[in-house]
């Protein structure tokens, strides 16, 4: 009697089991919409996974975009390294960095006339990286600063006209530094009055001591949104290494953060994207590159969630309002362009070297 | 004869019903687990992997203070909060098991419990949150005129110690409630005829019984604790990293596979001297 | 007099801890109606907007249905292998049965980071592309021994006789399993699923590391950090927490509720 209850419990308990792993599996087998026919695989910044961004070229091509999202080219060629050829079909990488990625045979040649390269900021072109014996590897689609971002209303602006403060105990624990390593290295440098093209070995120990004088006088190391939190919620009223990335998009709620260059400068960020040599879908991959800096493609990008900086496409201006021209200060990037660098381009083992300094600095 | 043959099916069945989940952890956690100490004996140079074995990525270890001091880092921190995590959830056991009526019992446990079912990342971040400079604690604080500067209590080693607390209370409670609840109040009543105080009475007789709890609980908390990434990179502001936030650093941004091998190799030493140290109060019986 | 004060200072204590366990929940839930895009005091006033914002985000969408499937199919995994090595070791005298049960709860003691890691080197050795697939094997790792040392742990000898009684009358072993075995167990079967859907649910490190495109919601959530401070996190948060209590107090009134009594 008992078993035979336990019993109709035991298979009704078995089949209802059954038919959950029965819609389980197959919802897991068929994951993608089925309106896409095909899939393109794009290796990117955050700014990329937009869906504003990347719904209408979907859309238009009937394709489905997979992001993965990264932060710093450390990352993406160890992503690269986990993967088969022809996992990826896009790479939007550090435009400092597209002659490493070329020089590990990543990237297919772009043909010169597929691009708009006459639209684009003169200064931002950067043949010397961009380019290889005269062929064409990637366009550059995005620059920004790593500055010195504040809260106006809690530190007197006049102080962020030089760099030193960065390192000076006036605003001691209410400072907050950007976690990447290149480009805080080199707007230590630049305090330092180096140039960040020409930083050797020889210039480590100057800057080992300033970076842990830095880290003495900061409260925290932060990611992307840490430190945009931070500057945001009054945890902290400096982030050295902000820029418009971090407040353009708080403009809005609020307008008491502001960014500026120093007068010894500051150093210059610029997103690279290129197509995947290994690709299988190249016609495809180039068509999303020309996406991504057609005048429509690079409005959305300046402005996507993750952050907002400058489109290098000059005509995207005509797609933008003028409020978010003002938040990203389209007026004044020829005085900006002329006093910022670079990310240092160090070699494999000056690389080493900065990232142990770096978190030496964090473990102190 | 028939016997050794019937042993023989019925031996050979057995084998059957436990050779999946033993070939599954043998295939998914013991063969991952030799390739990764296979791994940490090779090396990362100049962005190739080279595959000489080496003991390297150890000697590094012992010799950069930056990679070191993420075990120092990570032994302080869990330490910390295991030994505040018990003293804070043994006298909520305790209340839970001796002062809460029986039928509330089960109630007020849930209760102690529920934000476990907040998902973890929201939880670390909803921390943040709430130390922040601007956040409810300091608010709170100022209004009522307690403090006149904000404490700094978030993005440092307090936050990290504070997020992991707040998960290991609930997790001890539970464990220390099952625990004392096992007691028979038997106990109590023959310290008490022998003349024993209720200090006396928890000092030698309710404590010692309630020991392998308590330390199945430490011992789950220093295993969790010690291996965590989120809590300290969320709570902590990068002011001093982790044994678990150097590993993924490793992976992140230089791709060192071996080195990130060698260091899980030393946080799972770590762990098993925690096991070892508390293995005479860790089993599993049958009831 | 004593009493009194004792059992004052009790809850008092007690009342402090709950406080404490519960300020971050509490702060979650009150910020996820912010009206502002900032989740910090001071409170703007109510409103839904972030709720919507979550609803409408195709991402976080997916990323709860992907958790949603990986939690229940790798658990019903690890319960089914839990449970046969929980019989097998339980019933028969096999050798080396120390051992193996020292073996199937190994992976308990070993930090998710290098679970995942080991996995990760692995996967890459042999050129197997990361998906939903591979972090389902990842949680089915850290599970299973959940599950067989819960399952192992129920299975009282007092329950031997039944199961003799029933293949007596001609059962064969799966038959005793499914039909005597199982429903005896099924408390025990049944916690350790459902705590084993809530470690996979909320599981970050392997998900993160073993997955590509499709995430799970932890990861997802993780992501929607990096993206900038804002009270969708709370939302999605929030709504997580409360649909997971709902789901606690049915089991709790129906399953687990009777089955303590009887």
């Amino acid at each position: 009697m008992i078993t035979s209850v336990n019993g109709a419990f035991a298979r009704r308990f078995f089949s209802s089991v059954a038919a959950i792993s029965l819609v389980a599996v197959s919802t897991v087998s068929v994951p993608a919409p089925a309106f896409a026919t095909e899939e393109l695989n794009a290796l990117v910044w955050c700014d990329h996974t937009d869906p504003a961004l990347v719904e209408p070229f979907e859309k238009a091509n009937d394709v489905k975009v997979n992001l993965k999202d990264y932060e710093g080219t450390g990352a993406a060629l160890s992503i690269l390294e986990q993967s088969q050829p022809g996992d990826w079909d896009v790479l939007v990488i550090d435009g400092v960095d597209v002659q490493r990625a070329v020089g590990l045979d990543l990237l297919a040649e772009i043909p010169a006339d597929t691009l708009p390269t006459a639209d684009i900021f003169p200064e931002v072109r950067m043949e010397a990286n961009n380019t290889k014996d005269g062929k064409t590897y990637a366009v550059t689609e995005k620059f920004g600063y790593n500055t010195i971002s504040y809260d106006k209303t809690k530190v007197d602006p006049a102080d962020m006209k030089d760099l030193s403060i960065i390192w000076s105990d006036k605003y001691k624990g209410r400072i907050a530094l950007y976690d990447y390593y290149l480009p805080m290295i080199g707007l230590v440098a630049l305090g330092l009055g180096k140039k960040t093209a020409e930083l050797s070995d020889a210039d480590m120990p100057a800057i080992t001591e300033k970076l842990s004088e830095m880290k003495k006088v900061s409260k925290q190391v932060s990611d992307v949104v840490s430190s945009q939190t931070a500057l945001a919620t009054g945890e902290v009223d400096i982030l050295v290494g902000g820029g418009e990335w971090i407040t353009a998009a708080l403009s809005g709620e609020k307008p008491n953060l502001d960014w500026t260059v120093p007068d010894q400068g500051a150093v210059r960020w610029a997103q690279s994207i290129g197509v995947m040599k290994a690709s299988k879908k190249q016609d495809l991959a180039l068509k999303f590159v020309q996406y991504i800096v057609s005048p429509e493609g690079q409005a959305r990008l300046a402005t996507s969630s993750c952050y907002w900086a400058m489109p290098a496409n000059m005509k995207a201006g005509e797609h933008l309002t003028d409020a978010q021209k003002a938040a990203l200060r389209w007026n004044d990037q020829a005085e900006y362009l002329k006093k910022t660098q670079l990310y240092p381009i160090p070699s494999a083992e000056l690389d080493q070297k900065m990232q142990d300094a770096w978190t030496d600095m964090m473990q102190q | 004869m028939s016997t050794i043959t019937l042993e023989d099916t019925e031996r050979r069945k057995a084998w059957g019903f436990v050779a999946p989940a033993l070939l599954w952890t043998v295939a998914f956690f013991i063969v991952p687990f030799l390739f990764m100490a296979a791994m940490s004996l090779w090396s990362r140079q100049s962005g190739q992997i080279i595959r000489v074995w080496n003991l390297d990525n150890y000697f590094a270890f012992f010799e950069k203070d930056s990679l070191f001091k993420g075990l120092t880092n990570s032994l302080e921190i869990t330490l910390i909060v295991t030994v505040l995590s018990v003293l804070l959830a043994y006298p909520l056991a305790w209340i839970i098991a001796e002062r809460v009526p029986k039928r509330f019992q089960r109630l007020a446990l849930i209760m102690a419990v529920l934000p476990f079912w907040t998902s973890y990342v929201v939880r670390s971040y909803s921390w943040l949150l709430v130390l922040s400079r601007n956040g409810v604690i300091n608010q709170t604080l100022m209004t009522f005129g307690l403090i006149s500067e904000p404490l700094e209590i978030a993005s440092n080693r307090t936050a990290t110690v504070i997020g992991f607390v707040h998960f290991f209370v609930m997790l001890l409670t539970l464990t220390i409630y099952a625990n004392l609840i096992q007691l028979s109040p038997n106990y109590r009543r023959a310290a008490a005829d022998l003349g024993a105080n209720a200090l006396q009475t928890f000092w030698h007789v309710i404590l010692p019984l309630t020991l392998p709890g308590i330390m199945t609980g430490a011992f789950l908390t220093f295993v969790l604790c010690i291996g965590d990434y989120v809590t300290p990179q969320i709570l902590g502001g990068n002011n001093e990293l982790v044994l678990p936030q150097i590993i993924m650093l490793q992976l992140g941004r230089r791709a060192d596979f071996p080195m990130a091998a060698a260091l899980s190799i030393i946080l799972m030493l770590a762990v098993t001297v925690a096991y070892v140290l508390c293995a005479r109060w860790l089993k599993i019986e049958r009831a | 007099m004593r009493d009194v004060l004792t059992k004052v200072a009790s809850f008092a204590y007690a009342g402090l801890i709950y406080g404490f366990i519960f300020l971050p929940v509490a702060v979650l839930v009150l910020f996820s109606f912010q009206d502002g895009r900032l989740p910090v005091p001071p409170f703007n006033g109510f409103s839904l907007q972030w709720y919507e914002a979550v609803f409408a985000d195709r991402k976080l969408m997916a990323a709860l249905a992907n958790s949603f499937v990986v939690a229940i199919v790798s658990s019903l995994i690890a319960c089914l292998l839990g449970f046969l090595a929980a019989y097998a070791l339980a019933r028969y005298k096999l050798p080396g049965s120390a051992l193996q049960r020292g073996l199937l709860i190994a992976p308990m003691t070993v930090s998710y980071l290098i679970i995942a890691l080991g996995l990760l080197t692995v996967l890459n050795t042999f050129g197997i592309k990361l998906s939903l697939w591979t972090v389902g094997i990842g949680h089915v790792v850290i599970n299973l021994p959940l599950c067989f040392a819960i399952i192992y742990s129920s299975m009282g000898d007092h329950h031997i006789n039944i199961e003799r009684a029933a293949r007596d009358l001609g059962a064969n072993d799966f038959k005793v399993m499914a039909l005597v075995t199982a429903p005896m167990l099924m408390p025990s079967i049944l916690a350790a699923f459902f705590l084993s859907v809530t470690f996979s649910w909320d599981e970050f490190i392997i998900a993160f590391l073993l997955s590509r495109f499709d995430v799970t919601l932890p990861v997802e959530i993780w992501s929607l950090l990096r993206s900038g401070l804002n009270p969708k996190t709370n939302a999605i948060g929030s709504l997580v927490f409360l649909v997971s209590v709902a789901v606690l107090a049915v089991l709790e009134l129906t399953l687990f509720g009777k089955t303590k009594k009887s």
